[in-house]
């Protein structure tokens, strides 16, 4: 570190979270000092790396600070002509900005733009501020205070306390009450000599989430100081992150961060000149679902088989190497920072009467505007769906979100005026789980929904109960019948018993939740399962063997005089014509691949 | 203590119990399959489940694992519970179509047919985990583990080969509830003639079913504890908490007026002489293997029988296997005649089958001994006089054809013979101990040159030996029949007794001692005195002689190069005056 | 790297309030806009921007924002800057040279009091963005 910090005129803040990295964020930023050393402006404009912006859907992203002008969809063609015009001669540039959905003038600040408008960050406050691989500016925007006066003026009971007020709960799932669980922990006999442990759980394993690794990848500190914070509350001196092997980046520079931390004394023995002694070890877990549940999860940091046991005893009680534990969740831990340094009623003000504070959602599936934002809990479904998500691409209808991932439920468009919170989730059948949130339009089918998720929870079920073990897998045949037209009534009822019994008998999280993608869309889209079964047609018409194709012969041979193209591409020989005439297909010879309908350009082939 | 409801009934029971065991103490039954009293809970069928509700919250819960609490009302079998166990039991029916305890119970509930896809009809394993969970909670090997997840796990050791880990102990096939797990001996071995002194037995076993005290012992080369440090199921369901695991052996010293040596004997090892193939053929037997087939005890349950299992038709006996023999032993052990007619006689008894005794010539000497003799002969024993000359297994006849042949000089015939059996027994002969030399040095008595320990006097002073208070019992002074050791071990007592009960001891009039001052500490007399008598004390830096051992012999005496050592009422003083009032006289 | 202790944290924050302020639009004194269309990057608008960069790190001065927008429309009278004191009404300045913008810098901008003699006029459209 110089002595004086180098002054320069502009921060371009170039997004380096794993989805604008996979968009070749890195090559920008390679071509964006290329191009300012080429105009030498290397003294004047300085390129920084953060963590995710949020808005993956337009990355690669680049913030311009000040001014917080905001350029998307960048491409290293782009580059020079940006440089030359923005940062040499002051004039932003438009095409590179974003312009919504249905509007023609582009919006260049991003605090204007609805997506970024209607979230509050909290866990995610540095988001766009800091490069994540420099302690330095996680310290300049007040990094490491709470911790400070955590360890030097606050008692372990006073931290509890503050956040037992705060009102906190769990952001992996489950929503326990964070400050009850510390205290738990904290009163909880060790039989090691007072050994205690404090597990960060970043196995993230929903598909299509990714709030912990945006988190880690982000703002490691934030998750660092929290974890800090919580080991004084529970008296503990060695703490885990668990991390899934497949987030690479997260893994780094959270390994950096704590290489940094402990460079600083602010991880290891006497931490800020304080006397308390904290470590934190990394473990990279394989990527195993089930490994998300605490239990499994301590199994596996105990390098035993992943596979949940029974609770009681809980992890508070009996947790790792059967010593007092405290689980919470990437989120969790890096909303505590916060919640210390700017008081448990500032928190507690955000937010519903049970469910305080904000969450981190990703935002994904048929909605225009994908990534992960962070929203005050209490905020309805239409205002995350329409404001900040934008509403549905190519103006179809929505149908339904789906919350919690393989354990949360499909809730429909009669509920989009749901307020986010945990017992509203729960009550309308599914759950705020880790924060995964699918969009569904009208092209979505239910049942395949239901089946997608069963597929999946069976792949990742440990095999341990026999409720998770063979009833996922009964019922997911049950699902793929009824989705081939296989389907019989006595089906829906079997499966309807199924999924309450493993509901019920089942061992661990996993195993209880794995039915409620079937048992919501059973209960608010029941009439979508009987027309699969009983007409053998799927509304939505993405089961592909209840559809029947046909070529529309007007349009065949007005519009496209008879191409041929879906003759050429039929593997079993089941459509006739000739060129230049109507084409026909032959209903017993065809497979229901579908290549004939995704393959017309002139929308001849339909589906009935 | 805790107050519980279960199905209507009220109980006490201690903080701590499960439902499950509080069920039990009712005699309400809840089916289960991954559980087994011995291991830990492990919740992962599901079908004991239960309805259970405290302070108004009611839940489905695994009675195995789920501990009872003040006031909670347990139902076993509510609709709910019963919907959900039906539906576990169905699921696992499809998934091991094999597994008998499954059908049990579902034939309990009333479930017929599972509604669920069979993979394998053939499947037994309920994936209950009880091998595994023994196999590293108990046995401490972690030899077998799961593998895979969902609906492909599966049982496997590491890479699904045999592991060096698994340490054979067949506690997973002893704890697996549907029999997915079998072990087989690789060799495919039933009787183990070879190791008859093994036989199949568990680590913990009383020694033999005539043991006094009839007490078990652990066999700790057997013992799992001993090989992983873990298991101790003994301990667990041990009532009396009997079982010690820390239990070590220990030296212990006992200071006794006297002693009595009856170390007993060994037998002839018959492999030292390769003709009998001893070692080498199958169904050669030496006497006490014999002994230990014959046994009830035995591993056959005393039936005597082939290697192959097969019961012998014929049976050849050989008398003097290494005694009388110039290029082993050359005396008479004694008692071989009348075992080996002992042997014929329980073979002729028990399987009928022909018995051929082959003998140089029968010493049946004792009370009644000569009438057994006489007896056998009316039993049809075939005996030959001759002694064997070779045991062999390869034919030269028909009849030969996988039979043992004997070959001998008969010499009432004047002929050789050969005589195809099915079993050789051998009468091997008595040796003494293979450490009497090193008894014989410990307690300073006498060997013959054969190697037994040598009495006093034959006719004077049969029991003792040359130091007074050590005795002689038994075949370690010679081969001996269980008569005459009785006899002796009886005069050996008495005198022991006899001894104790004099309570003072005579010491012999002359002794030696040693001048303490003139001792030159060199230890000569130590390493010479035949009676061990003399000690070093390294304190005093001089030797010293213990009285009560002196024989007053004067070695030491002699060798003495100080002159310290001398004799009571020998030292040069009297023995001048001696010599002076024997000279005065002339 | 020495252990930090609680006053180190607030010496990193302090020397690091530049980066924070510029890049959350914290509180600042004032902003100062170059012109640099290609009129003013031609009479030397970027010896003023460097010049003010360099006495800004000289001086450490963390609470102006220093940037740089297009052709003001004055060529004429190029290389210019604007001076906006928080709160006050901008003001241009016209014909710089280093030297002068440095006087700018430390009279206006640190001494609040205009330096009329190369002041254009008070008071103006908006041009910047934010």
């Amino acid at each position: 570190m110089e002595e004086k910090e180098k002054a320069y005129r502009l921060h371009l803040m170039v997004c380096a979270g794993t989805g604008c990295v996979s968009n070749h964020a890195f090559e920008i930023k390679g071509a964006l000092e290329k191009e300012i050393k080429k105009q030498s402006l290397e003294n004047e404009v300085l390129v920084v790396t953060t963590g995710c912006n949020g808005f993956c859907e337009r990355g690669p992203l680049l913030v311009v600070q000040p001014g917080n002008i905001f350029y998307q969809q960048l491409t290293e063609k782009d580059i020079p002509h940006l440089v030359e015009e923005h940062f040499l001669k002051g004039r932003p540039v438009q095409k590179l900005m974003y312009t919504p959905p249905k509007e023609k003038t582009p919006i260049p600040v991003l605090s204007d733009i609805d997506f970024f408008k209607g979230q509050v960050l909290i866990a995610l406050r540095n988001r766009g501020l800091i490069d994540p691989e420099k302690i330095e500016e996680y310290i300049a925007r007040d990094g490491y205070t709470a911790m400070a006066k955590a360890l030097n003026e606050m008692t372990p009971e006073g931290i509890i306390e503050e956040i037992k007020k705060s009102g906190l709960r769990g952001r992996g799932g489950a929503g326990f009450p964070t400050g009850v669980k510390w205290e738990y922990v904290r009163n909880a006999p060790s039989t090691n000599g007072g050994v205690k442990y404090l597990v960060c759980n970043g196995d993230e394993g929903d598909p299509g989430a990714f709030m912990d690794r945006s988190i880690l990848e982000a703002d490691p500190h934030s998750v660092i100081e929290g974890m800090v914070i919580g080991a004084k509350a529970i008296g503990a001196s060695e703490g885990f992150v668990y991390v899934r092997n497949e987030y690479p980046l997260a893994l780094s520079r959270l390994n950096l961060a704590l290489k940094q931390a402990r460079e600083y004394g602010l991880l290891g023995k006497d931490i800020l000149g304080s006397g308390f002694n904290f470590d934190i070890k990394v473990h990279r877990g394989a990527g195993a679902f089930v490994c998300g549940e605490e239990t499994a999860l301590l199994h596996s940091l105990e390098g035993r088989l992943g596979e949940p046991r029974p609770r009681p005893p809980y992890p508070a009680e009996k947790g790792l190497r059967d010593q007092p534990t405290c689980i919470n969740n990437v989120e969790t831990w890096a909303n505590v920072p916060v919640i210390i340094s700017r008081g448990a009623n500032w928190y507690s003000s955000i937010g519903t009467k049970t469910s305080k504070g904000t969450k981190v959602f990703s935002l994904v599936g048929k909605i225009n505007n994908t990534g992960l934002v962070e929203v005050p809990m209490g905020i309805s479904l239409k205002e995350i769906i329409y404001n900040i998500g934008g509403g549905i691409p190519e103006g179809k209808e929505f149908k339904a979100v789906q919350t919690g991932g393989p354990s949360g439920g499909c809730i429909p468009k009669e509920k989009i005026d749901l307020p986010i919170d945990f017992e509203s989730l729960t009550e309308a059948g599914s759950m705020m789980g880790s924060g995964g949130m699918v969009v569904m339009d009208e092209d979505t089918c239910m049942v395949d929904v239901a089946r997608y998720f069963l597929s999946f929870t069976q792949d990742e079920s440990c095999g341990k109960c026999t409720p998770c073990r063979e009833g996922t897998k009964a019922m997911l045949s049950i699902l793929t019948r009824i989705t081939e037209g296989k389907g019989t009534e006595g089906d829906l009822v079997l499966l309807r018993d199924l999924a309450e019994s493993i509901k019920d008998s089942a061992l661990c999280g996993l195993g209880n939740t794995a039915p409620n993608p079937v048992l919501t869309t059973m209960q608010y889209f029941m009439e979508e399962y009987e027309t699969h079964i009983k007409d053998k047609k799927c509304p939505a018409r993405v089961c592909r063997q209840l559809n029947t194709y046909i070529v529309d012969e007007n349009t065949c041979v007005k519009d496209g005089r008879g191409c041929d193209l879906c003759k050429r591409n039929c593997a079993t020989d089941a459509i006739l014509g000739e060129k230049g005439k109507a084409h026909r297909v032959v209903q017993e010879k065809c497979i229901k691949c579908g290549v004939c309908y995704d393959v017309c350009n002139f929308n001849a082939v339909k589906i009935e | 203590m805790v107050n519980v409801t279960l199905d209507g009934k009220k109980i006490q029971v201690e903080e701590g119990t499960t439902i499950l065991q509080a069920a039990d103490k009712l005699d309400v039954k809840i089916p289960t399959l991954c559980y087994h009293p011995l291991l830990d809970p492990y919740a992962a069928c599901r079908v004991c489940v239960v309805e259970a509700s405290v302070k108004g919250k009611t839940d489905l819960v695994t009675s195995c694992n789920t501990k009872v609490l003040e006031g909670m009302e347990v139902k076993t079998a509510s609709e709910r519970a019963l919907k959900a166990r039906k539906l576990n039991v169905e699921m696992l029916m499809a998934q091991a179509p094999a597994a008998e305890p499954v059908k049990e119970i579902a034939k309990e509930l009333g479930i017929t047919k599972t509604r669920f896809e069979i993979k394998d009809p053939n499947e037994k394993c309920i994936l209950c985990g009880l091998c595994v969970r023994t196999c590293t909670d108990v046995v401490g090997a972690e030899a077998i583990s799961f593998i895979e997840r969902g609906k492909d796990r599966t049982v496997a050791p590491p890479f699904n080969e045999p592991s060096e880990a698994c340490i054979g102990c067949t506690a997973c096939a002893y704890f697996c509830p549907t029999q997915a797990i079998v072990f087989e001996d690789k060799y495919g071995r039933e009787i183990i003639h070879d190791e008859l002194h093994l036989g199949p037995v568990t680590a913990i076993r009383v020694p033999i079913r005539q043991a006094v005290p009839m007490v078990p012992f652990i066999d700790k080369d057997a013992c799992i504890h001993f090989k992983t440090e873990q298991c101790k199921l003994c301990e667990k369901v041990c009532e009396p908490e009997a079982i010690n695991h820390a239990m070590e052996d220990e030296v212990m010293e006992i200071d006794v007026g006297s002693i009595i040596i009856a170390t007993g004997y060994d037998i002839f090892d018959a492999k030292k002489n390769a003709v009998y193939g001893y070692g080498r053929l199958d169904n050669v037997l030496s006497g006490l293997d014999f002994e230990r087939l014959c046994n009830a005890g035995g591993p056959t349950g005393g039936n005597i029988l082939l290697k192959d299992g097969r019961k012998p038709e014929s049976v050849a006996i050989l008398h003097c296997v290494g005694s009388r023999d110039r290029n082993y032993n050359e005396w008479c052990s004694r008692v071989c005649c009348m075992y080996a007619m002992k042997f014929a006689h329980l073979v002729r008894e028990k399987t009928g089958a022909k018995v051929h005794e082959f003998y140089i010539d029968i010493r049946a000497f004792g009370k009644g001994y000569e009438e057994f003799y006489n007896r056998l002969m009316e039993e049809d024993v075939i005996f030959i006089r001759g002694k064997g000359a070779e045991v062999t297994d390869v034919a030269e006849t028909p009849e030969e054809e996988g039979k043992l042949v004997v070959v001998c000089e008969d010499t009432l015939l004047g002929l050789v013979r050969r005589v195809p059996v099915d079993m050789v027994l051998l009468g091997n002969g008595l040796e003494p101990r293979r450490d009497a030399d090193e008894i014989a040095r410990k307690f300073n008595i006498g060997c013959s040159h054969e190697g037994f320990f040598l009495e006093r006097h034959p006719k004077l002073g049969p029991v003792h030996t040359a130091s007074d208070g050590i005795f002689l019992a038994g075949a370690c002074q010679g081969p001996k029949d269980i008569p005459d050791t009785v006899a002796q071990a009886g005069a050996a007592a008495s005198e022991a007794m006899a001894m104790a009960d004099r309570g003072t001891f005579e010491l012999e009039p002359i002794t030696s001692f040693i001048n303490e001052e003139l001792c030159g500490a060199c230890k000569t007399c130590v390493a010479l005195c035949p009676y061990t008598a003399i000690t070093f004390d390294e304190e005093k830096n001089v030797s010293v002689v213990e009285e009560a051992l002196c024989k007053g012999c004067g070695t030491c005496v002699a060798a003495c190069p100080a002159g310290a050592a001398t004799q009571h009422g020998f030292d040069d003083e009297e023995m001048f005056a001696e010599i002076e009032g024997a000279l005065s006289v002339v | 790297m020495p252990k930090l202790t609680v006053e180190d944290l607030k010496k990193i924050r302090e020397k690091t309030r530049r980066t924070t302020m510029l890049r959350e639009g914290g509180e600042h004194r004032a902003k100062i806009t170059v012109h640099m269309g290609t009129c003013g990057i031609a009479s030397g608008a970027r010896d003023i921007m460097n010049a003010l960069i360099k006495e800004i790190e000289a001086r450490d001065i963390t609470d102006v924002i220093l940037t740089n927008s297009g052709c003001a429309g004055l060529c004429s009278r190029e290389p210019m800057a604007t001076v906006e004191m928080a709160g006050k009404a901008p003001v241009k300045y016209v014909d710089l040279t280093a030297e002068k913008i440095k006087e700018v810098l430390e009279k206006h901008v640190l001494g609040g009091k205009i330096v009329e003699s190369y002041a254009l006029g008070i008071g103006s459209e908006k041009t910047d963005l934010s």
